[in-house]
């Protein structure tokens, strides 16, 4: 049976930008509750786009929300919103209502919390051990951010393990103030301190010490309990019932991506599911289009006015361009299974005459894929 | 005034848009366009796997600036690189550096702080171009004062303008705040400095243009309506140029009218021998501009690939596909024109493998698509657009 169907607690959809990602995770979602499991489907993509297809506002950044889909099972969706996310985190695990205001007040968490590098991660850690620990749900599907961050995602938890055992806390949290605000005298360390304090002092000024310091500070409480959950989610991206399902775009060019990729996962130890190679175009002998058909002129014009056919290079009319696309794509997926093992699980999904943009072609799109991912050998056009 | 001269104008043009919209070859096209026009031009990239340098069919640059044409050049940055190299050249105490560089501390702070990259990106664009400035130019700070012992600048070449291929959208919008951010919390020494003079020229729109590129379709147009807004809110300002890429072509007469219900194998029919006509027509305008191009000092155009296309008859499947297709690009449009304000160009989906022979077809086409767009939505896909007006769509 497929991995996508065999009810894996956790489906990570992970996968270049712009290939359709988190749409596909919309669907798996919908695919997931109509077999009649209670699912959730969580996007950290900063666009917040998976409201559109999903029909869900901006609450769905607060809390789970309810899509409103008949199925046996009921199907939830959540948006990223790291700002909340973190402030919600304080309000949670502040030990106390001083500690709390310390945090909240801080310069540096006011103006940072948003955009710090990485906290997106280190929030979606935080957030898929609530959900995992809440025992919700049967099944989560986790859309993540494009390539980069994707990886960076999937590598939060062991980085921020690591920088809480490399002491480089304990020197952050280190009074370097003393009571009147001032640089503490380092004279420990001698003149290399002191020249390493007047290093940070020239680069990055002393207030910004002074707020970071004080910030840490403030949120060590928090640091505490990270470690253990952020181990705990590292053992459930890890567990055998996990499943990553890397996405990919179509066409040569994209190989060398989703190659990449899928070696990073398995050399991670990450359990690959299917490679999805998402909008293939059709060829042209393919009798199946996916489109409806759409109504044309009933009478036709007599002798219509020729197309306009640009004369640049590369510029073809819709046929032409179709074919030419149809075959590029064609290249790329043979290209790409002989390039991936044998018992590797390849899925090619056609491309849509219309993107999904509700729950009824959300639907059809995620049993489309169950049923390609089931039985991939035979779908695979693996030979021209 | 001529669009592609205002853009030339800038000495930053940063360009983004969301994933797999074509930013890269947009940007390597934008590059061209410029240095064929007699500006210095930089194509900076940022990403660690290269993709310019393809586009350029130059070798990967590796870090450094390569020469990829006529007043052109090329450059993977690597924002980890450029501070270290910061802290070289500010310790100057070669050990002291390898310390600090090899310490957690370091390591979680360039990792982790807030905007630190995004700053040395954009510093390292505006460094490279004050080498270009006359000696003595005003505004240098500490920060500048160091410029020599930066051998990354020692050995560019004098810029007129840096393109710099942007991260996708959401980091696109992080890379331009970060400016600001950093000098609101970091006030004084040379990054607080450096903060505050970027935070004033991303801001300017004289010197830093942003080229928002998206397609025609429902999520690229959401984010590239997003970005502008949040430009607009964030940093006060709005975009030079949105540029809608890969279109479909516009449909032929008898299939882009009001319609009814019947099976199109009629019309297919009926296409089949005037798609062959038009073909011909096609054949021969190109012929016709390859011998322009080799008396006139336009690049040589390569063949379309069309040849390698071996003719399918239309099915009525393939032409209601092109009908979707089309009719979801116009959709968009239509909305873009009800939302966008400010200068927007079309490209059309072409049928090229990524590669220089895609960037000179998408620099010719720029180029004539900015040269009639004054400020209204302007076509690039077809042969001397002019007189389109904003928001004209399904021409």
């Amino acid at each position: 049976m497929s991995p996508l169907a065999d009810g894996s607690p956790l489906l990570v959809c992970v996968g270049a930008g712009g290939v359709g990602k988190t749409t596909l995770a919309a669907a798996m979602g919908v695919a997931s509750a109509r077999a009649g499991r209670d699912t959730l489907v969580m996007t950290f993509d900063p666009s917040l786009r998976l409201k559109d297809a999903l029909g869900v506002g901006e609450e769905a950044r607060e809390r789970e929300v309810r899509v409103d889909l008949e199925a046996d099972g009921e199907l939830y969706a959540s948006l990223l919103d790291a700002r909340l996310t973190f402030d919600r985190l304080i309000e949670r695990y502040a030990p106390d209502p001083a500690a709390r205001q310390r945090v909240l007040g801080n310069r540096f968490y006011q103006h940072l919390s948003g955009s710090l590098g990485g906290i997106l991660e280190y929030m979606a850690v935080e957030r898929l051990f609530e959900v995992a620990a809440s025992g919700r749900y049967q099944q989560v599907v986790l859309d993540t951010p494009p390539t980069r961050q994707a990886l960076d995602f999937l590598e939060a938890p062991a980085r921020i393990v690591g920088f809480l055992d490399s002491g480089a806390l304990r020197v952050a949290l280190r009074p370097w103030f003393d009571a009147g605000g001032r640089l503490k005298a380092t004279s420990r360390l001698g003149g290399l301190g002191r020249r390493a304090e007047r290093f940070l002092d020239e680069v990055v000024g002393l207030d910004l010490l002074r707020d970071m310091a004080e910030f840490f500070q403030a949120f060590s409480p928090l640091f505490a309990g990270f470690r253990e959950r952020a181990s705990q989610v590292e053992e459930l991206l890890r567990s055998p019932r996990t499943c990553f399902v890397l996405v990919a775009g179509p066409g040569e060019e994209r190989i060398a991506d989703t190659l990449f990729f899928a070696r990073r996962l398995q050399q991670a130890g990450y359990r690959l599911g299917p490679i999805v190679v998402n909008r293939v175009h059709p060829e042209p002998a393919e009798p199946r289009w996916l489109a409806p058909p759409l109504p044309v002129p009933a009478a036709p014009p007599a002798l219509p006015a020729p197309p306009k056919i640009s004369s640049g290079p590369g510029q073809l009319d819709g046929v032409d361009l179709l074919a030419w696309l149809g075959e590029r794509d064609r290249r790329g997926l043979v290209e790409l299974a002989r390039l991936l093992s044998d018992d590797q699980p390849l899925v090619d999904l056609p491309l849509r005459a219309e993107e999904p943009t509700d729950l009824a072609s959300l639907a059809d799109l995620g049993a489309e894929l169950e049923e390609r991912a089931a039985d991939w050998r035979r779908y695979l056009r693996r030979e021209a | 005034m001529d669009l592609a001269a205002r853009l030339g104008r800038c000495q930053l043009l940063v360009v983004t848009g969301k994933g797999g919209v074509g930013k890269t070859a947009v940007a390597a096209s934008l590059g061209r366009l410029l240095a064929a026009a007699g500006r210095r031009v930089l194509v900076l990239e940022v990403d660690p796997r290269e993709n310019v340098h393809q586009m350029l069919a130059v070798a990967p640059s590796g870090g450094a600036i390569v020469a990829a044409g006529p007043r052109l050049w090329v450059q993977n940055l690597k924002p980890g690189q450029v501070l270290d190299e910061i802290v070289r050249e500010r310790l100057k105490v070669e050990m002291l550096a390898r310390r600090v560089l090899a310490s957690p501390i370091y390591e979680q702070f360039s990792a982790g702080a807030p905007g630190l990259k995004e700053l040395a990106i954009l510093g390292h664009a505006l460094r490279l171009l004050r080498r270009a400035a006359p000696a003595g130019h005003a505004g240098d700070g500490g920060w500048h004062a160091a410029d020599g012992g930066w051998h990354a600048a020692a050995t560019a070449p004098a810029l007129d303008v840096v393109v710099l291929d942007a991260p996708a959208t959401g980091h696109g919008v992080r890379l331009l705040m970060a400016p600001r951010l950093v000098s609101e919390v970091i006030g004084s020494g040379p990054f607080g400095a450096l903060a505050g003079e970027l935070a004033g020229f991303v801001a300017d729109p004289a010197r830093c243009g942003i080229v928002v590129v998206t397609q025609a379709e429902e999520m690229p147009v959401e984010e590239a309506l997003e970005l502008r807004q949040a430009l607009a809110d964030q940093l006060g300002r709005q975009p030079e140029l949105l540029v809608v890429n890969g279109l479909f072509p516009p449909l032929p007469a008898g299939l882009d009218g009001p319609a009814a219900a019947e099976p199109p194998d009629a019309l297919a029919a009926l296409l089949a021998p005037e798609r062959r006509q038009a073909r011909a027509k096609a054949g021969a305008a190109r012929g016709k501009k390859a011998s322009r191009a080799a008396a006139g000092d336009a690049p040589e155009a390569p063949r379309a690939a069309a040849a390698a296309v071996a003719h399918t008859p239309p099915t009525s499947e393939v032409l209601s596909f092109w009908r979707h297709r089309r009719l979801l690009n116009e959709r968009e449009l239509e909305r873009l024109a009800n939302w966008w304000e400010g200068p927007r160009v079309e490209l059309p989906q072409l049928a090229l493998e990524r590669g220089p022979a895609l960037t000179a077809a998408l620099q010719r086409l720029l180029a004539a698509a900015l040269a009639v767009s004054g400020g209204a939505g302007a076509k690039g896909g077809g042969p001397a657009p002019g007189g389109a007006s904003p928001g004209a769509v399904g021409a």
